[in-house]
């Protein structure tokens, strides 16, 4: 270190010394096809997750100088210098790109080919971030968000050397519930499938936005964790969240065969019967796709702005006449209206 | 007083029927639906201009529609609002202040460089604590020149940031949980004078009025005139501005880092060798090999 001239002692990850310049929160240009790019690194939040082990060129492979020309893309595929203590063997993303090739969003076909608009399915970042440590912290029966000194104590009296037992502790205890909240997945999915270009090119429906229509959306934009997001239903039983297939395949977890099966797991509807799922989750209302959809529709919108707007003239006519009492379009002489005439006519002798 | 009661039921009657005008009006929207008005703001069309058909054009359709993004993580225990880049994987984890007082930034925006290669994120990354006058100063005999912060909202001067403290005090803690923000001061240094008694900058509240006006009548003006109204706001400042080694130095710094408030530590680590050789050693300066362990071809 003395050799570089860095007098400044780096965080754990970072033995380059990067942050010297990464943690300037303006360090950033205009990319040459005019997008922002922002090369701040936000120390805090980057040792707040899984990644905090790793070293900068773990990722940023090709980086050999400082300052440095612009960086290649990182490839989650590439093998890091932790080692997965499960195989004893340098860790990899590999395995979840495999599993996202066998999966609808694969940009390849059955036979290897890329599919038509391959270039919209979507990578590792399209999805990911930075992932972060959600935490609980268990003690005595009691359960809260976050890591205490006292919830990873225990661990702490075996496990001293370094950071093994926060490691450990926060991985494990954010694997125990939804690393995501349910809305940040739903928004995931929303970046593509709920893009107008995007759905017109792969024809498909508008699911996010019929999805936030139905009970379970509601519940989840009201802070709900406890309701099904996306990858609840869609993601093969058993498998890994990166296996998502096509509804006509006959191992997805939304086919028609399948989808009683996925409503009645037992994290959700248990003891529900088969006709739970006889219903159609993500109705959009396309005249040529769903014409029965589309004009019951129609009829509705009609059937309430007619109930509506016919009240609500009604009750305005009736303000007009409190307002004006004895205004009419047509008086006699005398400046009575026929309704006057009719109630003040004398009776005949 | 059978008056003042005909007067508050008529005007109660009257109240009713905005009301009912307004219900009507407010539920529209909710019996019709939105659809197809999320589409027809992507359209270029909009703008005044033909279909989108390069992604240079969806680009600017897409900047001309959207306003600034943000994202929400939720941690369980800490929330965390930030804005959105599309395609950026680190997290950000908070807002800038914007200049709203800098002539400058009104039309060259916050991320002005963009010709060295080399050097211009580091460029860009001084523009958000330094005014572009600090380094882009015309030339004058810089006497009586000196340097202040300034609100980023209104351009005031202010004391130098509280947060030179966090910075200062990282480095006698230990503790690798602390975590000082760099250059996110909600103020910038700029160059100004005393007059009359009282310190000055050199881009003020004129000047700022003076590019609020050029901006709303430019449409109006020929182009000679936009011209010589460009060459008039551009006087104060120069093209050939101050470079790096005038402040990364160990003897003689442009700017007075003790009087704006840097402290002790952080003036000798901008003017220590880190800062300095780096900038001195450019094209020269790789990471020894012994940083990657089992690489021999590595580093160079």
């Amino acid at each position: 270190m003395a050799l570089t001239g860095f007098p400044e002692p780096a965080p754990a990850g970072d033995e380059l010394n990067c942050v010297l310049c990464h943690k300037h929160r303006g360090l950033s240009r205009i990319d040459e096809n005019g997008k922002f790019r922002l090369f701040y690194l936000n120390q805090e939040l980057f040792d707040a997750g899984p990644h905090r082990r790793n070293k900068c060129k773990d990722c940023h492979s090709d980086i050999d100088r400082i300052p440095h020309k612009p960086a290649k893309k990182v490839t989650c595929t590439q093998q890091c210098h932790i080692v997965e203590p499960s195989g004893n063997v340098k860790f990899s993303h590999q395995s979840i790109a495999d599993t996202l090739a066998t999966s609808v969003h694969s940009s390849l076909d059955a036979e290897g080919n890329p599919k038509p608009h391959h270039e919209d399915y979507p990578g590792c970042k399209d999805c990911h971030d930075q992932p972060l440590y959600r935490p609980l912290s268990v003690y005595k029966g009691e359960v809260k968000p976050g890591i205490t000194a006292r919830a990873i104590s225990r661990c702490k009296s075996c496990h001293t050397s370094g950071d093994f037992a926060e490691d450990f502790y926060e991985h494990v205890t954010s694997r125990l519930h939804k690393t995501r909240f349910p809305m940040e997945t739903i928004e995931v999915c929303a970046k593509c499938h709920q893009d107008p270009d995007f759905r017109e090119r792969h024809e498909l429906d508008d699911v996010v936005t019929t999805y936030k229509q139905t009970f379970h959306g509601k519940l989840i934009a009201l802070g709900s964790e406890r309701t099904p997001d996306c990858l609840d239903c869609h993601v093969v039983p058993g498998e890994n969240t990166h296996l998502i297939e096509a509804q006509d395949q006959p191992t997805s977890s939304v086919n028609k065969a399948n989808l009683s099966a996925t409503c009645r797991t037992s994290d959700c509807h248990e003891k529900a019967g088969a006709m739970l799922a006889g219903f159609q989750t993500h109705v959009t209302y396309d005249r040529d796709k769903y014409p029965l959809q589309f004009y019951m529709l129609m009829f509705f919108k009609a059937l309430m702005a007619v109930v509506l707007y016919f009240f609500l003239t009604l009750i305005f006519l009736e303000l007009l006449r409190r307002l004006f009492p004895r205004f009419a379009f047509f008086k006699d002489k005398e400046g009575n209206t026929p309704h006057h005439r009719i109630r003040n006519k004398k009776p005949e002798a | 007083m059978r008056f003042f009661k005909r007067l508050i039921f008529k005007l109660y009657v009257l109240f009713l029927m905005a009301f009912t005008i307004w219900y009507g009006y407010f539920m529209f929207p909710l019996i019709f639906g939105f659809e197809g008005k999320e589409a027809a703001s992507t359209s270029l069309l909009e703008l005044g201009g033909a279909e989108i058909e390069t992604e240079e054009e969806r680009m600017f359709a897409k900047l001309i529609k959207e306003q600034t993004q943000t994202s929400r993580t939720d941690l369980g225990y800490k929330l965390i609002e930030q804005p959105y880049i599309e395609g950026r994987f680190h997290h950000i984890g908070f807002e800038l202040q914007e200049d709203q007082a800098s002539i400058c930034v009104r039309c060259h925006g916050n991320v002005p460089h963009d010709e060295s290669r080399e050097i211009r994120s580091f460029l860009n990354m001084h523009a958000f604590y330094l005014a572009c006058e600090t380094c882009h100063v015309a030339e004058d005999d810089g006497t009586d020149r000196q340097y202040r912060w300034y609100n980023k909202d209104n351009g005031e001067v202010v004391p130098n940031p509280v947060a030179f403290r966090d910075i200062e005090e990282s480095y006698r803690t230990e503790s690798a949980s602390f975590y000082p923000t760099y250059g996110n001061y909600g103020a910038k240094i700029s160059p100004g004078k005393e007059q009359g008694g009282a310190f000055a900058f050199i881009h003020g509240t004129k000047e700022m009025a003076f590019v609020e006006r050029f901006i709303s009548e430019q449409d109006r003006l020929g182009p000679e005139q936009k011209s010589q109204m460009k060459q008039v706001i551009h006087r104060k400042v120069s093209s050939d501005p101050i470079v790096c080694k005038e402040c990364h130095n160990e003897t003689d710094q442009y700017l007075p880092y003790a009087e704006l408030g840097y402290p002790r530590t952080r003036v000798g680590e901008l003017t220590d060798t880190s800062v300095v050789n780096m900038i001195l050693k450019y094209k020269e300066f790789y990471i020894p090999s012994f940083l990657s362990p089992g690489t021999n071809d590595e580093g160079k």
